[in-house]
């Protein structure tokens, strides 16, 4: 496997807000602020910042010169605000911001496309310049943070996470679109396999599907709802044959497809396998001894976490509403 | 500079006389007072021109000539004798025929433009030198790179013919892919043969023949040109056990508590730190891996003859030879770039390699075709094609490995045979069967061979089997084949030997990192550098067949400088000593290795200098030059062209290298019609011209400056490079940069060139009104 | 089966697979016309796997220049995964290919048909610069996810406040600027489109 070389960012990052990580994980950005905290990383969160459009550009809804547009405009709020290193939680906002990037930079006739509208609409401060925003250099996912200072992460540890057998979900979009740019592997993904054995945890490593997509594609999860299911069956089914405790992932929608769909394909497959998804930066933030409820937010994953957690032998306090 | 210069003026039976007014030149010429005899003559070369020309020699005591007719490559050996008694670089030709009177409409155009190029050859002519061929010699030693089936061929060819060979082979015994494959196959006999069969005879030759010395565990570590020649080091590995004593009886190996990978039989095994590689290992000594011994002494106690010595130390051998050859030889994809097949995770996943360890008779199983897994005979073994091959993905290679197919097919076909009820099925994208290789596939479908066509994507484990996920794309059907064995054919790469040896020797690699031929498809198994060969998969996948032919190609080219009595052009660059300040610029910059250092002074190899004039623009002492080509000629050869220029007169200096030159003669023989404005001025490489020709010519008179570059040069993009900084400098020194122009030239598109020097003069005669 | 003729002449420059590499979308060395229809990509497509889709067949279909493929549904089933983009031996991406193809349908009214139910993703990013699920889909959702999602439906302005996070909306002038984009680049416009051929349609 070749290392990539691409800039790791510690500070003046902004930590690209993600639709699906406010709206359904919110602990994942409350557990990504906790962990750069620990980890002396600085960045801010700024409203001024749009969605990626991502599910929607992926919905086929979006078109290419939107999407980019919406990029550009978001590019000059963090280079205005001296923080253009865009560290995004979720996998398609990663590749969205780096394709977005790399149209602007190299497409001279989208870029001056995009410009003129944006000069007639007197939206000049928005007006993008060739290679203000280095694809490969300004935009890195929080999971490459994590995985260039791993070796750090065992410092702040706080809890005994050994004795369960963890799975690893790489995102699509992270391993895949930008594959020149993927740290830990392509097509054996191995990064946050990689993270846990910094901190000094096994994980089953490869299995059989490991590289196949959650099964959410976007708008099959809505429209092609069986076609969906049957691809994420696959994937999880193959996790219960290597008898996984514990799956994480990388991106919240594929956090969304396993943790919201679990019970779906299990009353249709008969299988009464328990097996709870945690994104790695919530793992992380476990580790160095977040709070369940109050930064993780376990209380918005579908599967409950808290048997992992007594299974682990970690205390939790505060009452979870939302599973009644 | 007084000289004094006879011109002599061809008609060419009418070819130039029709055109060009003649006497016109000759009363042009008669004022210039270094010419002190100008002779017509309907047909110089014939042999009473030949008469005239050195009449006038000897009468008027000339110091050189200027002979005014048609192209160098034509006549130029002629004029070449009947100039004697004068040195024979002493003379220059103006091409008045090809490249004047034939491409030009108008008879005064011609006959002024005619003047102009003789006024070139005179001022050029000036600045001749006399000069003689170099007559070179050839150390008739030869280093052979490693010792597979390529390099032990090459070694046999050379010294038969005499040439004293050491062959030198990294690992312990010789033999390299070819002794672990067990069976080729025979494309004419529609068998397979038995591989150690056919190459024991040739190790034996080369084992017998006192020409050639073999080092084994020795590698190449250093390499200095010196004279033409080559001074290199090796180093041998430790030699602890001495061939003498040991008996190879065996109690070692017995004794040796150390284990590790059998790398003779690709890792399916393991062996002792000290072992013989395989039973029928050349040379038949034991061998200690000093990466595996720990040392510890049990070898010593049990040796009858104490031949063991664990203190023994590396081996230094210095050697100056003539030549070298590469035979260095591939190595195999590595497949965990590829773990979708889980070539690494699963034991019945393996290689065609290891397929062949498996069913060679001397392997792991004696030849019994067992699933490393549990040591059943396979029920079923996929084979996939293209792992690694014809995959431009990061770590693949783009190219095909071209031997897979027949790989596959062979080891399919000597399990079909031998297991008749184990099914074979071969994915592939394409069968690449070129030429007779195809009847052996013709052959081996016949033997109920399975082939379905397409592309896996992933390998899974199911229970005790594997399962090959692929779509038969023929009937568009995704499959799911269960099998006990799969098989994979991994790509063939440079090996890290040829990447080690080219950095060493400095020659140059393909972007797929294998040994760069000077010109693929015209020199084969040549390098950029002179004297140096390669042969085999170190310059590109092959099989056994085209290896050999290369060997023995690298042979007879060796064979061709050594025994040549090679006399080479003498212009070659030349170094003044006054001016040199021994910095070695030029040393690192010269492609060609041509130059060398000694204490005082640098020197200059005639054999690899090919006369570029690269290293005159690294030298920052301006100390170097080319022989009889300095740049005051080509000052001079400006000067004289432009020398009869009309006020409003569009004149293009076009320096042309060898190439453009000729496309240049081609449009005179086709008769193109050129623009009269285009002066022809032939250089060796466009390099030679430097800026401050471009400067002179554009500042004395030139409108424009046009460079025909044929672009298949190793230093094409430095050209280019350096057109526009003199593009960027022209800028500075406030002339138009488009009046400098590059363009690529090519022998059969003279018509093109043509129309380049038109559209040019156009362009120009607007900027000059 | 009739015989196809293959005609003699014509531009390639307007076939479809050259309109495709020529598209916004299309990466600068997109493998299109290098494919050899090896069916790697097929052999490990979820779709292909559990439909009728082929990306194989998409990409045999674009080189034939079969303009019947837009109003194929097929190529509404691809997951937008990236499998094919990142193994592809000649550095194809039926991924991508299939965006650009949906797109040019959706230039046309059948592809409108297939997107509208999503359109509630595009009135929430046109008011808020936030991506939503679509709420098309919220039935079958609540039905899958149980009554803890709409619990956390209900509740999630109080489940950020607990975790400490800030709001998740933009700032007002944010909303407005990120309106006044989205109007100059024209996506609006086809916004309004998709939602006539709906409402026609209904």
């Amino acid at each position: 496997m070749n290392e990539v070389n691409k800039f790791i960012p510690t500070k003046d990052i902004t930590l690209f807000r993600s639709c699906l990580v406010s709206a359904e994980y919110p602990g994942t950005e409350a557990s990504t602020k906790y962990v750069f905290d620990k980890l002396g990383i600085e960045y801010v969160i700024d409203r001024n910042q749009s969605c990626c459009t991502g599910l929607g550009h992926y919905y086929d809804i979006f078109d290419e010169l939107s999407t980019t547009a919406l990029a550009a405009r978001n590019f000059a709020h963090a280079i205005k605000n001296d923080h253009k290193q865009y560290v995004p939680m979720c996998a398609t906002c990663y590749a969205i911001l780096k394709n977005a990037a790399l149209t602007l930079n190299t497409k001279d006739d989208v870029r001056e496309e995009i410009n003129e509208s944006f000069r007639e609409n007197g939206l000049e401060d928005l007006v993008y310049h060739k290679d203000d925003i280095d694809p490969v250099n300004n935009i890195t996912h929080v999971v490459d943070i994590l995985y260039a200072l791993r070796d750090q992460l065992p410092k702040y540890k706080k809890r005994d996470l050994s004795g369960i057998k963890i799975a690893t979900h790489h995102g699509c979009h992270y391993c895949k679109v930008h594959y020149n740019d993927t740290q830990g592997g392509v097509r054996d993904p191995e990064i946050v396999d990689q993270i846990c054995e910094a901190m000094g945890l096994e994980t089953i490593g490869w299995y059989d599907h490991k590289k196949l997509t959650c099964g959410c594609g976007f708008r099959q999860r809505y429209a092609n709802r069986e076609l969906s299911l049957e691809t994420s069956k696959d994937k999880l089914e193959s996790l219960y044959n290597e008898d996984a405790d514990l799956l994480l992932v990388i991106c919240p929608n594929c956090h969304l497809q396993f943790d919201r769909y679990e019970k779906v394909i299990q009353d249709e497959t008969k299988h009464e396998k328990y097996m709870p998804v945690l994104n790695i930066a919530q793992f992380v933030a476990l580790y160095m001894g977040a709070d369940p409820y109050k930064t993780i937010g376990i209380q918005t994953h579908t599967v409950n976490v808290e048997p992992l957690l007594d299974k682990l032998g970690i205390e939790y306090e505060g009452v979870d509403d939302l599973h009644e | 500079m007084n000289k004094k210069i006879g011109v002599f003026l061809c008609h060419c039976g009418g070819n130039i006389s029709d055109k060009i007014d003649l006497d016109k030149v000759e009363e042009e010429l008669s004022s210039n007072p270094d010419v002190v005899a100008i002779k017509h003559h309907d047909n110089l070369c014939s042999l009473e021109g030949g008469k005239i020309i050195k009449d006038q020699i000897l009468r008027n005591d000339l110091d050189s000539v200027v002979i005014s007719a048609c192209s160098k490559v034509t006549h130029g050996e002629t004029f070449q004798n009947y100039i004697q008694p004068l040195n024979p670089y002493l003379f220059e030709m103006p091409n008045v025929r090809e490249q004047c009177s034939w491409v030009t409409e108008d008879s005064d155009k011609a006959t002024h433009k005619a003047i102009s190029l003789v006024n070139s050859a005179i001022e050029s002519v000036k600045y001749n030198e006399p000069l003689s061929k170099i007559p070179t010699q050839v150390k008739n030693k030869v280093l052979v790179v490693g010792a597979g089936i390529s390099g032990i061929t090459t070694a046999n060819a050379l010294a038969k013919q005499g040439m004293e060979v050491t062959l030198i082979e990294k690992r312990s015994a010789v033999g390299g892919a070819m002794v672990q494959v067990g069976k080729v196959f025979s494309p004419e006999k529609l068998t397979e043969d038995c591989a150690a069969c056919l190459l024991n005879p040739v190790i034996n030759e080369m084992v017998h023949n006192k020409n050639i010395i073999l080092l084994t565990n020795t590698v190449l570590e250093k390499s200095s040109r010196r004279n033409g020649n080559f001074d290199v080091l090796l180093r041998k590995k430790p030699m602890y056990i001495d061939p003498e004593k040991c008996t190879s009886c065996g109690r070692c190996t017995q004794a040796c508590p150390s284990i590790a990978p059998d790398e003779w039989n690709e890792g399916l095994i393991t062996r002792k730190a000290i072992h013989k590689p395989f039973p029928q290992a050349v040379p038949s000594t034991y061998t200690l891996d000093d990466e595996d011994c720990i040392k510890c002494g049990a070898c010593l106690k049990v040796c009858p003859t104490d031949a063991i010595n664990l203190d023994a130390i590396d081996e230094v051998i210095s050697l100056t030879v003539g030549s070298v050859v590469i035979a260095t030889g591939h190595q195999r994809f590595d497949t965990s770039k590829r773990p979708e097949y889980g070539h690494e995770r699963y034991p019945d996943v393996i290689s065609q390699m290891e397929l062949a360890r498996i069913i060679g008779v001397n392997g792991p199983t004696n030849g019994q075709l067992k699933r490393p897994s549990n040591g059943e005979t396979p029920r079923r073994v996929v084979m996939i094609q293209c792992v690694g091959s014809r995959d431009q993905l990061p770590g693949g290679n783009k190219y095909c490995s071209k031997v897979c197919c027949m790989v596959a097919l062979k080891n399919a076909n000597l399990i079909r045979t031998h297991y008749p009820d184990t099914e074979v099925i071969i994915c592939y994208t394409d069968i690449r069967t070129v030429g007779v290789y195809e009847k052996y596939y013709k052959y081996v479908q016949d033997n109920d061979i399975e082939f379905i066509r397409g592309r896996p994507g992933e390998i899974a484990q199911e229970d005790d089997h594997m399962v090959v996920r692929i779509e038969d794309t023929i009937s568009g059907i995704r499959e799911e084949i269960p099998t006990d064995l799969v098989v994979l054919s991994a790509a063939l790469e440079a090996s890290q030997g040829t990447i080690d040896t080219a950095n060493t020797l400095n020659v140059a690699m393909t972007e797929d990192n294998f040994i760069k031929e000077k010109h693929p498809k015209m020199m084969p198994v040549t390098t950029d550098i002179e004297g140096i060969f390669v042969c085999g998969t170190a310059q590109g996948p092959k099989d056994i067949t085209d290896s050999i032919i290369q060997a023995n190609a690298a042979a007879s080219k060796i064979s061709e400088l050594v025994n040549g009595g090679l006399e080479v052009d003498p212009y070659i660059a030349v170094i003044n000593v006054k001016q040199c300040v021994l910095c070695g610029e030029c040393i690192n910059n010269c492609i060609y290795q041509a130059l060398t250092k000694s204490k005082h002074s640098i020197h200059v190899d005639p054999i690899s200098c090919t006369g570029c004039g690269d290293c005159i623009l690294t030298c920052p002492q301006e100390a170097i030059s080319i022989q009889g080509q300095s740049d005051d000629k080509l000052i001079a050869n400006i000067e004289g062209i432009l020398k009869n220029k009309q006020e409003d007169e569009t004149v293009i200096i076009a320096f042309l290298d060898d190439i453009g030159n000729v496309s240049a003669n081609n449009m005179g023989i086709n008769r193109v019609d050129c623009p009269e404005s285009v002066r022809i001025i032939h250089v060796p490489f466009i390099n030679r011209v430097k800026y401050e020709h471009v400067h002179y010519a554009l500042t004395h008179g030139a409108s424009g400056v046009f460079l025909g570059e044929y672009p298949d040069n190793s230093k094409h993009e430095q050209i280019r490079e350096n057109v526009q900084l003199m593009k960027q400098h022209l800028e500075r020194d406030g002339i138009d940069p488009d009046r400098l122009l590059i363009h690529s030239v090519f022998i059969p598109y003279f018509r093109g060139l043509a129309k380049q020097f038109t559209d040019f003069d156009e362009e120009l005669k607007i900027k000059d009104n | 089966m009739q015989v196809k003729r293959r005609e003699m002449g014509g531009s390639k420059q307007d076939d479809l697979a050259h309109r495709i590499l020529r598209d916004i979308k299309a990466s600068s060395d997109l493998g299109l016309l290098r494919c050899v229809q090896c069916g790697m990509c097929a052999s490990t497509c979820p779709a292909a796997r559990h439909s009728d889709y082929d990306p194989r067949v998409v990409i045999k279909r674009v080189l034939d220049d079969d303009e019947t493929i837009l109003e194929d549904d097929d190529i509404w089933n691809c997951f937008y995964c990236y499998n094919c983009h990142s193994i592809c031996p000649v550095g194809n991406s039926v991924c991508e290919v299939n965006q650009i193809l949906r797109q040019m349908a959706i230039d046309k009214d059948t592809g409108k048909k297939q997107i509208e139910s999503f359109m509630s993703f595009a009135d929430s990013y046109i008011d808020e610069g936030l991506g939503i699920i679509p709420k098309e889909y919220h039935g079958q959702l609540h039905k899958d996810y149980g009554k803890h999602w709409g619990n956390l439906q209900e509740n999630l302005e109080e489940v950020r406040e607990s975790l400490e996070l800030e709001d998740m909306h933009l700032y007002p002038e944010a909303k407005d600027e990120v309106g006044k984009t989205l109007e100059a680049i024209g996506f609006k416009k086809k916004v309004e489109e998709i939602k006539k051929v709906r409402d026609n349609y209904e």
